[in-house]
C-alpha cells in the first residue's frame, strides 16, 4: 500500500479551507501551518501577477510530499523521522526529535517542516480537533501526517473532506481502482521539484 | 629578577583565566535562558534554521582537523623545524576545538537532553551522524597523539613509535571533508551541493588551524612558553596566504558560474549575496580575504610578528564570513519562493545573530581558551624550561 494525494490545480480556488481544517483537526500551535496555500502570482499571498486587466493567479497548496525517497529520512541523525513500511507515510516522532533541524535543511519543499521555536501557544484555551492526535512538543520539528489518526479510524485526511471544490483526492496508489489512481489516470500532472529525485506522493493535476 | 618576571606572568595568566571563566559563566547563563525560553531567543527562523552556532561548529571542526594535520605532517614528511610545536597543535585539536565544536552543536539543538540518541538510535545514512563519529574519533586520536608527543619530548619513547599514530591523525585530518557532506550532500541546497565544498572545507580547515596556531605562537612566544623563530611564523603565514588564495578562487568561480546564466536557483542566491541583502557581509568577506592574503604573504626580508598576528586574526574573520555567507545565501533562497500562509519565524533577512547567540558563542570560545590555558599550565607542551610556569 502507498498512500498518495492528488491536488487538482484547476479546481483549487485558494480558499485556504484545507489549511484551516488541518490547523483545527491537528490542534496546531500559533504560527504553525502544516498545509500552506502558496500563490503563483504577485509578490504577496493571494495577489495576482500582471497589470489590470491582464492579471493571472494560480494557487499551489503545499504540505509534506511524503516522498518515496525522502531526503529528510536520510538526514535525520537519530531516526526521529522515518517512512512507514506499510503505507509509505513519512512520520515525525516528536519523542525522538532532538531539534537539530537538519530535516528542514534537507527537505526541498520549503517550510513544510516547521519548528516549535517556543512553547506551543494556542489561539484559544480549549484544545481543538481530534483527541487522538499526538501532543505538540517544544523544540521539535513537526509536519503533515496525512492525518494518520483519521486513517486509523477509516477516515480520510481532514483537508480531503473539507475541500469545497473536491480539488484534493486521496487513496492507495497501489490500488488501480482507488480514487487517487482513477483521478490521475488520463490527466497530466507534475510533482514538485521532480528533478531532485525525492519521488513525492503528491500529484498536482493540471 | 627572573622570579619577579615569572610572578608577573603568573598573575597575568590568572587574570586571563578569571576573564575566560567569567565569560564561560556568562555563556552558561545565556544557554540557560535559551533552554527555558526556547530557540525563539535566537534570530533563527523557518528559512534560516541554522546560523552562528552551526558556523561555529564548522570552524572548530576545521581547526580540530587542521591541528591534527599540523601535528602529524612534520613526522610523516620530516619537517624538523615544526616538530617542537606539534604538541601544542595536537592539544589544540583535542581540547579547545573538539570541545568547542561539540558544544556549538549541543547548544544549537532544541533538546540537548536527548543527545544520547546519537548512540542508541544513530542513523548511518545521516552525514550529521558521521560528523558525530568524526568528532568523537578526533577527541580520542588527539588525546592519544598528544600523550605520545609529550612522551617523545621527555625521551621516554622513540620517534618511530609516533609514526603510526601520526598517519592515523593525518588521515583523520583529511577526512574533515566528511563535515562538508552535512551540507554538500543535500539536493535541496544547490549552492552547497557541489564537489567544490569538500575541497573548500579542507582548505578552510588548514587555514583556520594555521591562523590559530600563529596567534597562539605569538602569545606563547611573548610569555616565554615557546621560542618559535619569526622565520617559522612567516612560513606559516605564507602557507595560510596560499590556502586563502585557493579559497578566494573557489568563492569567485562559484559566484561567476552562478551569475553567468542570468537566471535560475544559483543565480537567485548569488545575486542576493553579491548585490542583494547579503551584499554587506559578502563584500566584507572579500575585503577580509584580500587583506589577510596581503598581510600574510607580503613579509619582505624582515617579517614582523605584529603584521603576522593581524593577518592571522583577519584570516579567521574571513573564514567565518565565507562559511556564514555560504549558509545564509542558500537558506534565504530556498527552491520554492512563492508567497504563502505566513508561519512563525518566517524570513527576516539578512540574519544577524541575537545578543544571546553572541553571548553563548563567546562563552564557548572562553571555555575553549580556559581549557587551552589549563593544558598549557598542567601539561608539558612548550619548548622552554618555563613551560609549566605559564
Amino acid at each position: 500500500m502507498r498512500y498518495a494525494m492528488a491536488i487538482d490545480l484547476d479546481r483549487c480556488t485558494g480558499c485556504h479551507a484545507c489549511s484551516v481544517a488541518c490547523k483545527v483537526e491537528n490542534n496546531l500551535p500559533d504560527g504553525i501551518f502544516w498545509n500552506r496555500i502558496l500563490t503563483a502570482g504577485g509578490k504577496s499571498m493571494d495577489t495576482p501577477s500582471g497589470t489590470f486587466p491582464n492579471l493571472s493567479m494560480q494557487f499551489l497548496p503545499v504540505n509534506c510530499q511524503h516522498c518515496e525517497n525522502p531526503a529528510c529520512v536520510k538526514a535525520c541523525p537519530v531516526k526521529a523521522t522515518y517512512k512507514r513500511e506499510e503505507d509509505g507515510i513519512v512520520i515525525q516522532d516528536y519523542d525522538k526529535c532532538i531539534g537539530c533541524r537538519y530535516c528542514m535543511v534537507a527537505c526541498p519543499y520549503a517550510s513544510v517542516r516547521q519548528f516549535n521555536w517556543k512553547k506551543p501557544e494556542y489561539a484559544i484555551d480549549v484544545a481543538m480537533g481530534d483527541a487522538a492526535i499526538t501532543p505538540h512538543q517544544y523544540n521539535t520539528v513537526e509536519k503533515c501526517t496525512f492525518c494518520t489518526h483519521r486513517l486509523a479510524q477509516g477516515l480520510k485526511p481532514a483537508c480531503i473532506d473539507t475541500c469545497p471544490n473536491r480539488a484534493r483526492i486521496f487513496g492507495d496508489l497501489d490500488d488501480p481502482n482507488s480514487e487517487v489512481s482513477r483521478a490521475i489516470q488520463g490527466r497530466s500532472y507534475f510533482h514538485l521539484l521532480e528533478e531532485k529525485g525525492t519521488k513525492p506522493s503528491i500529484f498536482y493535476l493540471t | 629578577m627572573a622570579v619577579v618576571t615569572n610572578t608577573k606572568k603568573t598573575s597575568a595568566t590568572n587574570l586571563w583565566m578569571i576573564i575566560f571563566a567569567v565569560f564561560a559563566v556568562l555563556g552558561a547563563v545565556c544557554w540557560g535562558l535559551q533552554l527555558t525560553k526556547g530557540l525563539q531567543m535566537t534570530n533563527l527562523g523557518t528559512d534560516n534554521m541554522w546560523g552562528l552556532y552551526i558556523v561555529g561548529f564548522m570552524i572548530f571542526t576545521g581547526i580540530a582537523a587542521g591541528s591534527l594535520l599540523f601535528a602529524a605532517v612534520p613526522y610523516l614528511f620530516k619537517l624538523e623545524e615544526f616538530k617542537p610545536y606539534t604538541r601544542i597543535a595536537s592539544y589544540l585539536g583535542a581540547v579547545a576545538s573538539v570541545v568547542a565544536a561539540s558544544l556549538f552543536i549541543i547548544v544549537d539543538i532544541g533538546n540537548p537532553e536527548r543527545v544520547w540518541l546519537f548512540i542508541t538510535s544513530g542513523n548511518w545514512s545521516s552525514p550529521m551522524f558521521w560528523d558525530f563519529i568524526m568528532l568523537a574519533s578526533y577527541m580520542v586520536i588527539s588525546i592519544m597523539f598528544t600523550r605520545k608527543l609529550i612522551l617523545l619530548n621527555e625521551g621516554k619513547i622513540e620517534e618511530k613509535s609516533v609514526k603510526g599514530l601520526a598517519l592515523v591523525a593525518f588521515a583523520a585530518g583529511i577526512l574533515v571533508t566528511v563535515t562538508s557532506f552535512v551540507f554538500s550532500f543535500q539536493v535541496a541546497r544547490p549552492l552547497w551541493n557541489t564537489p567544490a565544498q569538500p575541497l573548500s572545507f579542507l582548505i578552510a580547515a588548514l587555514a583556520a588551524a594555521l591562523a590559530v596556531m600563529m596567534i597562539l605562537s605569538h602569545i606563547l612566544n611573548k610569555s616565554g612558553y615557546i621560542k618559535m623563530p619569526i622565520g617559522l611564523l612567516a612560513k606559516m603565514g605564507k602557507l595560510t596566504a596560499a590556502l586563502l588564495c585557493i579559497e578566494l578562487i573557489i568563492v569567485i568561480t562559484e559566484i561567476l558560474i552562478g551569475l553567468y546564466p542570468g537566471s535560475g536557483e544559483d543565480y537567485a542566491a548569488f545575486i542576493w549575496l553579491v548585490t542583494g541583502k547579503g551584499a554587506v557581509s559578502f563584500w566584507l568577506e572579500m575585503v577580509a580575504l584580500v587583506t589577510a592574503i596581503v598581510l600574510l604573504a607580503k613579509q619582505g626580508t624582515s617579517p614582523k610578528a605584529g603584521l603576522l598576528l593581524g593577518g592571522a586574526i583577519i584570516a579567521l574573520i574571513a573564514i567565518y564570513l565565507i562559511k556564514s555567507n555560504l549558509l545564509q545565501a542558500q537558506l534565504f533562497n530556498p527552491l520554492i519562493t512563492l508567497p504563502g500562509t505566513p508561519v512563525y519565524g518566517g524570513t527576516t533577512e539578512p540574519y544577524v545573530p541575537s545578543l544571546l547567540e553572541m553571548g553563548l558563542s563567546i562563552g564557548i570560545l572562553s571555555l575553549g581558551a580556559l581549557l587551552l590555558n589549563l593544558g598549557f599550565g598542567k601539561l608539558n607542551l612548550g619548548t622552554t624550561a618555563d613551560t609549566r610556569k605559564l
